[in-house]
């Protein structure tokens, strides 16, 4: 019932907020909104899943599964729960929402019990797409969430705001079209299947595989599931985003106020990540080997090509959103690994870079709410103004360029790890190696951008007269370098789960291949 | 005995400590932080020297131990990732010389920094803090992926300290150059880990499963690996070389040697601590530290052997032209590595481990030394501006002087002892059979004259002939928080070879090569040299000579070492002949265009700064143009083609009832043919 009182809280919230007048709007929302966290917190410490959550034999922690109404021959049910998967992005959510809440204190000043009200029922959906367990109520929930955000594009936004709410509506709603074809194509054919919750439809995509009961149209099964896996390959990509779907992404953030920026780069990305995680990788792991090469290799184009463009920006904020890109190309060549550190550290990033990112986007926005520009150029020397603000934008950028000690190495070091032992990517080292080189371009960047923007003599084109940054502007930014830093030191802390909830997807893959090359070891030892 | 090294690993821990409380209350604390600093460094060298008394003197060690999990996973679900310490005569050593170091500089530090009334010295301190415990951790470490995680994290202190001074412009520059260039390295590194990780399951350097050990096994096994056919050996020399690449970029290698000279941006002690003696000598240390793995394989010796004899003397021609103090010692830095290189691949662990002893002792000293001297000069650092200093300042000069001797690799101090060791060991193995060296000998030897010159052409024109500028007339006094250091360092420069007289051991006999039987484990406990402790010299020698096909000639160490002894005072007497004169002529602009690339660094800088802004990033902003013009064109367009179809469907709509009308019975026509034809009405 935790889950459902959580949704209910938050919901109930937002309305609450809704009808709040302005001037209470923002201290009455960030306090609200403490409630999820704390409900996290206390499904934190009786966290009690095992296994994936879609497979035989798990436990799933806070399950609710109740028959809902008939839709055709099928039974719709509402069903909800964590696994190791779901609950640290869960986590993610509450934390990451109440941390922007805090830091849109600044910069949002008009229609303000409408903007909380937006964020708050955004997390509602959220937290929604993480617990669910039926197709249906995910597939709602996944929607939902752009309701919301389209809002909070839209009319908080920059000048551009309109045109970049209706790009992002537009794309992913268009993603998620395709991705919805993909999913009927999956399941149509399936005899025996009478309720959509998503481990039913897993076990019995699973097992079709051998009894070969897809088929549409005289299709051999395997195509079709090679057609569903593509088209739900296609609808996630353009929500991860991968290139060549990219590129509502910039202009998204670039339009978007600070806190939804957080918002877009810390948790929407990784739905698409978690859905392909769930989706494709879970239950078609077959077809995923199959095309691993090709996966894995796109995989390093989003690294590489999205690191290129974060290099030719001059705004700050395009800086970090196309830096996105590239790190959720990590995440795209750790899943398609198929090895326990391979999509366990993929899962690790998600989580790792919803901080890091969120830190950084904060950070800029601090600085934005001072000097009235991102522009490079506009402005050096901020050092001297705003020494905590940069200290912790120096901090953000090298957890960014994968600092040990901090999360994003445990998870770059993971993935990489897993990626160069997969048994099911050809010339795996390689295409490893390549993946790698990553880690030197977002140095270079970033560094670059420092050097110009924080140290040196002091200027700004602007003009504005700048001091230090408010307290609570601060405070978040410290709440996540801390998280980021506990995490670096001690992975552990949701390494473990994670590990236990992928495992099961490893084998499954492992199982399937037939084409596999063999480990990188030759013999296995 | 192991109650010893359970306290041991505090060595690390006081400088991390004192970290986190000059973060947290530099501001309020007495002398900025500098004292929390001393004293940690002082409780770390105290200890390092406790534990090696012990290791001496009782017997005890060697030690390793897994201390903290730090990615543990699920049991058999890939590989565990560790943190843990090994404790050896290495480490111990390498303990000793980063913790005296530090101290010394924090001490003159206060001379350097506080007294002349620096501004953010929290943060000076806070970093140098840092960075001692990083290295210090790197030290320790007992497996690969742990030296790479403080190998990075000296690396981002490195990048702090260059850019202290952040209101100027060439600091934040170089500091970013700094981080970017080993950054670059040490993706190699990064791979060459992963590598480990995949191909043994471990990173650990000690035990009987350790990855060296389990190399060594495999080696000539008959393995062939699916990854494109590479026998065990190739994937061994592979996974040797990118590791290299971390080394080759911290230790300033050749061709990733170009940051060195630009980290001269930050404080001079920070150049002493971390651009001369201990960061820098990671990569070294990181050779040494596994140097059973590189002894299994002749190719990548051999490379070592070329790149360090190649870089010793190319980094020892561009000191020749330089006129900033710091610069002569930044590619003298650069040059003594390559030694230390050359000397690992000419099979010399013993001397490339002593090297690194000695240069650490005297070339912080000539950091300091120069340090004070900028200090008394009011922050001039232009040798031609200076001149005549040795009577005013004459602890500087003394112990600058007995630095730059050991430098040059004079008789008797230490210098002379190590390098000429180097050298030794590679003609050694030279002569029995390994051709290759000979090429990297005659590079080190060539070196030797122009190191002994152009130190001298830099003591000459630093402290002797006349002053040449009011600020040489009247020099600024130093303290003694600057004096302290450069007499212990001095000391240490005059007797430090005591540790390894190779030259005479002829005279002295073998066992009396104190740093050799040290290394040798000689004094601790019997493990050290077994399957699980495989690192001790006579086990590396007797894998040199299984794998490498390294043998040593019988060869008495005199002559060679007479010959270094001559071309270093054959290079000393020339500068002596050129600028003992009291107003010294720039001879070095004689040789015209030789010197313009020589001053240009042989134009290094440059290919690589086209690399960076000439190359990358025009691919970047071609990227860009095409993501913004094609890519996102494509997605505006698919947009811009629905508007327009969207435009003229609308127009089907014209509101004219007549239209619809006449539609509508088209359509019912349309039907009644279909439903005619298809049902059968007609036919």
């Amino acid at each position: 019932m935790l889950i459902e009182l959580l949704l209910a809280v938050t919901l109930a919230s937002a309305f609450v907020v809704f009808l709040a007048p302005d001037r209470y709007a923002a201290k009455l929302a960030t306090t609200l909104s403490v409630l999820p966290v704390i409900g996290t917190a206390i499904m934190w410490f009786s966290f009690d899943a095992s296994g994936n959550a879609l497979r035989d034999g798990s436990t799933i922690a806070f399950e609710t599964q109740q028959e809902w109404f008939e839709l055709g021959q099928y039974t719709l049910q509402w069903h909800v729960g964590v696994d190791g998967v779901s609950f640290p992005l869960l986590a993610l959510t509450t934390v990451l929402t109440t941390l922007a809440m805090i830091s849109s204190w600044t910069p949002i000043k008009e229609r303000q019990s409408q903007f909380y009200g937006f964020m708050l029922l955004m997390e509602t959906a959220l937290i929604g797409v993480f617990v669910a367990l039926d197709f249906f109520v995910w597939f709602v929930f996944w929607e939902f969430v752009l309701i919301p955000m389209y809002f909070l594009i839209a009319r908080w936004g920059g000048p551009r705001r309109k045109y970049a709410a209706i790009k992002f509506l537009i794309y992913t709603n268009v993603g998620s079209l395709v991705m919805f074809i993909g999913i009927f194509l999956m399941v149509l054919n399936l005899d025996g299947l009478t309720v959509l919750s998503l481990p039913a439809i897993t076990e019995a995509v699973l097992a079709a595989e051998t009894l070969g009961e897809i088929s549409l149209l005289g299709i051999a099964a395997f195509d079709v599931k090679a057609a569903a896996f593509l088209l739900l390959f296609l609808g996630f990509a353009v929500k991860v985003p991968i290139v060549p779907f990219h590129t509502w992404l910039p202009d998204a953030h670039v339009e978007a106020p600070t806190p939804v920026s957080v918002m877009l780069a810390g948790v929407l990305l990784k739905m698409g990540t978690y859905a392909l995680l769930r989706f494709n990788f879970t239950m078609l792991p077959d077809i995923a080997v199959e095309y691993a090469l090709i996966i894995a290799v796109v995989g390093v184009i989003s690294i590489i090509y999205g690191a290129l463009l974060a290099m030719a920006q001059r705004d700050l904020k395009r800086i970090v959103a196309y830096s996105s890109i590239s790190s959720m190309g990590y995440v795209i060549v750790g899943l398609v690994a198929f090895t326990p550190h391979g999509m366990g550290g993929a899962t690790f990033q998600m989580v790792s870079h919803g901080l890091i990112s969120g830190l950084m986007f904060m950070t800029v926005g601090v600085i934005y709410n001072a000097t009235h520009t991102r522009m490079v150029g506009d402005m050096s020397g901020l050092f001297d103004k705003m020494p905590y603000t940069v200290a912790i934008f120096i901090a953000g950028a090298f957890g960014y360029m994968g600092l040990p000690l901090m999360s994003g190495f445990a998870a770059e070091v993971l993935i990489f790890i897993g990626a160069f032992e997969s048994a099911v990517i050809t010339a795996a080292p390689l295409i490893t190696a390549m993946a790698m080189f990553g880690i030197v371009l977002v140095a270079g960047y970033l560094l670059w951008a420092m050097q110009r923007t924080l140290y040196g003599e002091y200027e700004l084109e602007t003009g504005y007269d700048i001091g230090r940054a408010p307290v609570h502007d601060i405070a978040p930014l410290l709440a996540l370098i801390g998280l980021v830093i506990l995490l670096g030191v001690n992975p552990d802390l949701i390494y473990q789960v994670i590990q236990d909830a992928v495992s099961p997807l490893v084998d499954e893959g492992l199982a399937a291949t037939t084409v596999a090359v063999d480990v990188f070891g030759g013999v296995l030892r | 005995m192991s109650e010893i090294f359970s306290t041991a690993p505090a060595i690390v821990l006081f400088p991390l400590a004192s970290f986190l409380i000059i973060l947290a209350f530099g501001k309020w604390m007495p002398l900025r932080g500098a004292l929390a600093g001393i004293v940690a460094t002082g409780f770390s060298l105290a200890v390092s020297i406790w534990v090696a008394l012990q290791m001496a003197l009782n017997g005890v060690g060697p030690y390793q131990e897994t201390l903290y999990e730090f990615i543990a996973g699920l049991e058999g679900e890939g590989v565990t990732l560790t943190f843990g310490v090994l404790f050896d005569p290495l480490s111990v050593l390498m303990l000793i010389i980063v913790s005296l170091i530090a101290f010394l500089v924090h001490v003159f530090s206060l001379g350097y920094m506080n007294d002349e009334g620096e501004t953010g010295l929290p943060r000076y301190y806070a970093s140098l803090s840092l960075f001692t415990f990083s290295m210090l951790a790197f030290v320790v470490a007992d497996n690969l992926l742990m030296a790479f995680v403080f190998f990075e994290l000296v690396g981002l202190c490195s990048y702090l300290l260059i850019g202290f001074w952040f209101r100027r412009d060439g600091p934040p520059s170089a500091a970013k150059k700094a981080f970017l260039v080993t950054r670059f390295g040490d993706y190699f590194f990064l791979v060459g880990v992963v590598a480990v990780f995949a191909v043994f399951g471990t990173t650990a350097y000690a035990g009987e499963n350790s990855f060296i050990n389990q190399a060594a096994d495999m080696v000539g096994d008959g393995t062939e690996y699916t990854f494109l056919n590479l026998s065990s050996q190739q994937v061994i020399d592979i996974t040797a070389l990118l590791i290299l690449g971390g080394a080759i970029g911290k230790s300033a290698q050749f061709p990733l040697h170009t940051w060195l000279p630009d980290a001269m941006e930050g404080p001079t002690p920070v150049s002493a601590l971390i651009h001369a003696a201990t960061m820098v000598a990671a990569g070294v240390y990181l050779v040494a530290r596994m140097y059973g793995f590189y002894a299994l394989s002749p190719n990548v010796l051999a490379i070592l052997a070329l790149l360090g004899g190649f870089t010793a003397l190319f980094a020892a021609t561009m000191a020749l032209v330089k006129q900033e103090l710091k610069q002569v010692l930044a590619y003298s830095t650069i040059s003594q590595y390559g030694y230390m290189m050359l000397a690992l691949g000419g099979g010399g662990y013993v001397a490339a481990v002593f090297h690194l002893t000695t240069h650490a002792i005297f070339k912080a000293l000539l950091f300091l030394g120069a340090g004070a001297v900028i200090i008394a000069m009011h922050h001039e650092e232009n040798m031609w501006e200076m001149g005549g200093l040795k009577d005013k300042m004459r602890v500087t000069y003394l112990t600058f002087l007995a630095g730059s001797l050991a430098l040059a690799g004079l008789f008797p101090f230490a210098g002379f002892w190590s390098k000429d060791e180097a050298l030794f060991e590679t003609l050694e193995h030279a002569l029995g059979g390994a051709d290759v060296l000979f090429v990297a000998y005659g590079f080190g030897l060539l070196a030797v004259i122009i190191t002994a010159f152009y130190t001298f052409r830099m003591v000459f024109l630093t402290f002797h002939g006349e002053p040449r500028t009011d600020h040489a007339e009247e020099p600024h006094s130093i303290g003694w928080n600057m004096k302290l250091p450069l007499v212990v360092l001095g000391i240490g420069s005059v007797v430090a070879g005591v540790l390894n007289m190779g030259v005479i051991k002829e005279f002295i006999g073998e066992d009396n090569l104190f740093l050799k039987e040290w290394l040798d484990g000689a004094t601790i406990g019997e493990e050290y040299g077994t399957e699980a402790f495989a690192l001790s010299y006579s086990h590396y020698g007797e894998q040199l000579s299984e794998y490498a096909g390294y043998e040593a000639a019988t060869l008495s160490p005199l002559g060679p070492g007479a010959i270094a002894l001559v071309l270093a005072v054959v290079g000393l007497g020339a500068a002596w002949y050129l600028y003992r004169a009291p107003e010294p002529a720039p001879h070095m602009t004689k040789l015209g265009g030789v010197r313009t690339v020589l001053m240009n660094n042989y134009y290094q800088d440059e290919a690589q700064v086209w690399f960076a802004t000439g190359f990358t990033l025009p691919i970047a902003r071609g990227a860009n143009t095409f993501d913004q013009g094609i890519i996102d064109g494509l997605v505006d367009g698919a947009g811009g083609v629905s508007m327009y179809a969207g435009e003229r469907f609308r127009k089907i709509q014209t509101g004219i009832v007549s239209n619809y009308a006449a539609l509508l019975t088209l359509g019912l026509l349309l039907l009644l043919v279909w439903l005619g034809i298809d049902g059968g009405w007609w036919f």
